[in-house]
């Protein structure tokens, strides 16, 4: 016989619709983000692996100085690698301020990805970048201007070898607003200005390396670059496995998992406790009966099961129409945050096992231990207590005693506070985890815009030229400099460090550097804490040499990890010339030397690509932090708050028969929550600030770079506002819900 | 030999001044299939009495012994199975599930039983038959009443508990309840033991046992048992 109990496992879901409903929705759309992420993110990272095969990625690319004939050809393939020509012609456009690489069709190495429209066939025809397209709204029919040409769009495309837009490989970031790429015909590509064009190669190696990241990888590059200079004058060299157009994109991907899943587990865990507190509430009203059943034979586990199935139906149901919308609406609107950012190729959605267990499984186990935890404690009282409604483990032998000089309203209220002490508990909770979100969500942007304005207004110099090799200028006030990069030495991460050597004295580094020392800059000094007088170890980026060095300062330089060291000392260090330097600071831009010595010129736009990269891809996705942490804010003290009327529901109905007016109950069960959600309120900014700050710093130690957790206070000041604004809106319902309360409520159910 | 045995069975509540005795030694037998009444006034512990029998409160010591099994010898697990088995249990509150109907709630009971009473059979027995598909509270206090005594009675218990059934009853729906608990004694040969305080209900037991003070004051064989229809009050 099937347990007849389970009959009133959907009865009691239905009797509680507006709760189960409200937590329901708030599961689906958590677990649905999470899961469209997940898929999205999967499926993403799959195309991209793939991509290496089906688009015949290269194994890397050079550029010469002239175009190779034949036998030069035909010498470099000796060292085992099959060339291929891919020159390209860069220019910058009309109308929009951007610069395009125009390639011809690639038809058998970096294979062109369609996905819109079509190629190119003639001449004035030209297909674009996908995301160049949409940052710049260009859509296929318009017309790409460039010097004295006119190009009509046909088709939008993904290019493999630039899945992440670098315009030069030793960028800070990819930029896919001022910089593109594009396919022409061939005679397309004759007609273009031919004083832009770039001899470009590509390689693909005859036994490539089985890790194409790994170290052989590096080597067989090192090795074929030292080969490869002996026979031609190569301008740009750069290897697969360093490659951020090619490598950035896979690296990323995948980055936010440990924070969207941890995301999910939180709120369960929230979830939980709230199912928990509310079941034993439940648990509560129906201590008889369940006195009597137990009394009658059945198990405690049997009633555990019995309480514990709502919430895991729930849970359960959420959890596969979230990931029902995870699979389709919500995959294509996280997918598109990695397709803001990154020009990848098409990809279709794989079904993914593991984010099934990551948001279903998982999030039931933590549930259903939860509550086991829960209702274990509270059923395994004794049949009696239930039937005798005494479910207090240890009973208090006095009460407690208030001063009877307090106003009785205060004391009633009082009373009240202490009765619901883990109602409280879980609200405070709630609203902590509720003000985390929404603290994110709402931060996020002015972080980025202090970002930019602290970085813009501590450039180094208006004009900053990295270039190829060494070459002098007559420009007033220019500086030269020297560039080299060193890496840390983690465990488990490693990322770049600039180390810039700069002149004594100099015009544009305002702090003097003494000769036994360096000084590292803010954004380094912030995000390794690392304070004057520390040590600091780096290493060489291909090698096993080290270097250690003394902090003898800070210098505020927010956008970049950076050390700056004596020029002398520099070229000493890394063994360069005494006259070595890598390129120029200027007041003004640097007219003569030519364009071909230059490898870069860093701008405020380059400096300030990171967050505005950071605001495209990830933008959108802080509204829905912002609507799931008022999600959570409202239901965690709904149904909590709801509890506390409800577990009064006889004294207050007894409160009105004695001639309370409403104002006053409201006063004594009311305005009691409203208090401790406005004081958690204000608590939880002075923690949520904290823990942001911990969280931040921890998220960011597993990215390259750093932005500055500089949280202006407005944003906590909204925050409180927008929590107290949902407040009020869960005591209207409770208000309303303590106003029907009828007086002969405390006249029945007296047992 | 006797079908229950209670020896020297001792309870307190509270410690130190506080400590009150509420039952002081209390030793007797009951047979199989009798009616058994435990009469006292309110705090003379027989509620509490009833409890150590129906294995939800323990005895301070003593044991008590049913068909040769001694519950103070088992753990919460085998005393769980213990109620299961042997025991049926009806309170003065009915304490039925709200939001099961008639039929379900008695099904609740015949769920724990491997040999249940028919539940239709039981409805008809209880007159509940025609309101079977309804929710406790569309039933007077007599229907949810017998309702309680149709979920205790289905699993065909060795023993009935009833504590106080009558105690939120009216006069007529009092005698109605305890015509049925005469009826299901008849029908299925169950040891009944009813505690009440309604000193009247003595006249239908076959075994009289008072209380006071957490002692017996009286423990007799009813030689004068009448039909519960005769019974006045």
């Amino acid at each position: 016989m099937k347990n007849p109990l389970n009959k009133r496992i959907f009865r009691e879901i239905k009797d509680e619709a507006g709760k189960y409903l409200v937590i329901f929705l708030l599961m689906t759309a958590i677990i649905g983000i999470v899961s469209g992420y997940l898929i999205g993110d999967e499926s993403l990272k799959t195309a991209y692996d793939e991509s290496f095969k089906k688009y015949n990625v290269e194994d890397g690319n050079f550029e010469l100085m002239t175009k190779a004939d034949k036998s030069l050809i035909s010498s470099i393939e000796d060292e085992k690698v099959k060339i291929y020509e891919n020159f390209y012609i860069e220019e910058k456009t009309e109308k929009i301020s951007s610069t395009v690489r125009f390639f011809k069709n690639r038809k058998q190495v970096n294979k062109v990805c369609l996905w819109d429209g079509e190629l190119p066939k003639y001449e004035t025809e030209v297909a674009i970048d996908r995301l160049y397209a949409k940052n710049n709204e260009l859509e296929i029919g318009d017309t790409l201007r460039i010097k004295n040409k006119s190009l009509k769009i046909t088709g939008i495309v993904a290019l493999s070898d630039y899945s992440a837009l670098y315009r030069n490989n030793t960028d800070f970031m990819f930029d896919g607003v001022k910089f593109g790429v594009a396919i022409v015909t061939e005679d397309g590509f004759e007609s273009l200005p031919q004083n832009h064009l770039h001899y470009s190669y590509s390689w693909k190696y005859n036994n490539p390396p089985a890790d194409p990241l790994g170290k052989k990888a590096i080597d067989m590059g090192n090795d074929f670059m030292n080969s490869l200079s002996k026979k031609a004058v190569i301008t740009n060299f750069i290897p697969r496995c360093s490659s951020n157009a090619i490598n950035f994109a896979g690296e990323d991907m995948g980055g936010d998992r440990v924070m969207f899943i941890t995301f999910l587990y939180l709120l369960i865990i929230i979830i939980s406790f709230v199912f928990a507190v509310t079941t034993s509430n439940t648990i509560r009203k129906e201590a008889n009966v369940i006195g009597t059943l137990r009394a009658s034979g059945y198990k405690k586990s049997e009633l555990i099961c019995h309480y514990m199935a709502p919430s895991a139906i729930v849970l359960l149901v959420a959890a596969v129409v979230g990931n029902i919308l995870g699979y389709t609406v919500l995959e294509k609107y996280i997918s598109s945050a990695f397709l803001n950012s990154y020009s990848l190729t098409t990809y279709k959605t794989l079904i993914n096992a593991t984010a099934f267990i990551d948001t279903t499984v998982i999030p039931l186990i933590i549930l259903l231990l939860i509550n086991f935890i829960m209702l274990a404690r509270v059923l395994s009282l004794s049949p009696l207590k239930f039937l005798r409604r005494d479910l207090k483990r240890h009973q208090r032998k006095k009460a407690f005693r208030l001063n009877t000089k307090i106003h009785i309203l205060i004391r009633y209220r009082l009373r009240v506070f202490f009765q619901n002490i883990p109602n409280y508990i879980t609200i405070f909770a709630g609203i902590f985890f509720a003000s985390i979100i929404m603290v994110f969500g709402i931060m996020y942007s002015p972080l980025l815009e202090n970002f930019e304005e602290k970085t813009v207004d501590s450039m180094l110099a208006p004009y900053q030229y990295v270039l190829k090799v060494p070459a002098e200028t007559k420009t007033k006030d220019a500086e030269k400099y020297g560039a080299y990069e060193l890496k840390t030495t983690g465990r488990d991460f490693v990322e770049e460090i600039s180390v810039l050597g700069i002149h004594k004295n100099s015009k544009y580094f305002k702090t003097d550097i003494k000769d036994d020392g360096i000084i590292i800059s803010s954004a380094y000094a912030d995000k390794y804490s690392l304070k004057i007088g520390d040590k600091i170890t780096l290493k060489e980026s291909y090698e096993d040499k080290k270097y250690t060095f003394k902090i003898n300062g800070i210098y505020e330089y927010p956008s970049t990890l950076a050390v700056f060291i004596d020029i002398d000392n520099f070229n000493k260090t890394f063994d360069f010339d005494k006259d070595y330097f890598t390129g120029y600071f200027s007041k003004e831009k640097i007219k003569d030397i030519d364009e071909s010595l230059i490898a870069s010129q860093i701008t405020k736009d380059d400096l300030t690509k990171t967050s505005r990269q950071l605001e495209i891809s990830m933008g959108n996705m802080m509204n829905l932090f912002i609507c799931a942490g008022v999600g959570v804010f409202m239901l965690v003290i709904y149904l909590l708050a709801k509890i506390i009327i409800e577990k009064n529901t006889q004294s207050i109905s007894m409160a009105k028969i004695l001639g309370y007016n409403r104002r006053e109950i409201s006063k004594i069960y009311i305005h009691t929550t409203s208090i401790v959600t406005v004081v958690s309120l204000l608590l939880c900014m002075f923690i949520t600030h904290k823990a942001i700050i911990a969280i931040w710093h921890a998220m960011m130690m597993e990215y390259s770079g750093w932005l500055p957790p500089e949280i202006p206070i407005i944003t906590y000041v909204k925050v409180f506002i927008l929590g107290v604004v949902t407040y009020a809106f869960v005591a209207l319902i409770l208000q309303r819900k303590a106003n029907k309360i009828p007086m002969d409520e405390a006249l029945k159910n007296v047992e | 030999m006797s079908y229950l045995e209670l020896c020297n069975i001792k309870k307190s509540y509270g410690d130190g001044e506080s400590k009150t005795e509420v039952l002081k030694g209390i030793s007797c037998e009951i047979e199989k299939g009798s009616i058994c009444v435990l009469l006292g006034a309110s705090g003379s512990g027989k509620s509490t009495l009833l409890n150590i029998i129906g294995g939800i409160d323990n005895a301070d010591s003593g044991y008590i012994s049913i068909d040769g099994e001694k519950t103070a010898d088992m753990n919460e697990k085998e005393l769980t199975l213990y109620r299961r088995k042997h025991l049926g249990y009806i309170f003065q509150m009915y304490n039925l599930i709200p939001n099961l109907n008639i039929k379900e709630n008695i099904e609740v009971g015949a769920y724990l039983s491997e040999n249940p009473l028919d539940v239709d059979d039981i409805l008809k027995t209880l007159g509940l038959y025609e309101h079977r598909h309804k929710l406790p509270n569309q039933l007077s206090g007599g229907q949810q009443q017998r309702t309680a005594i149709g979920r205790a009675i289905v699993k065909n218990p060795d023993i009935l508990l009833c504590d106080e059934p009558t105690g939120a009853l009216d006069y007529n729906t009092s005698k109605e309840i305890l015509k049925l608990i005469e009826k299901i004694n008849k029908k299925y040969g169950n040891t009944i033991i009813i505690v009440t305080h309604n000193d009247a209900i003595k006249n239908i037991a076959d075994r009289v046992i008072k209380l006071r003070d957490g002692v017996i004051r009286k423990d007799y064989v009813n030689e004068t048992k009448v039909p519960v229809s005769e019974l006045e009050w």
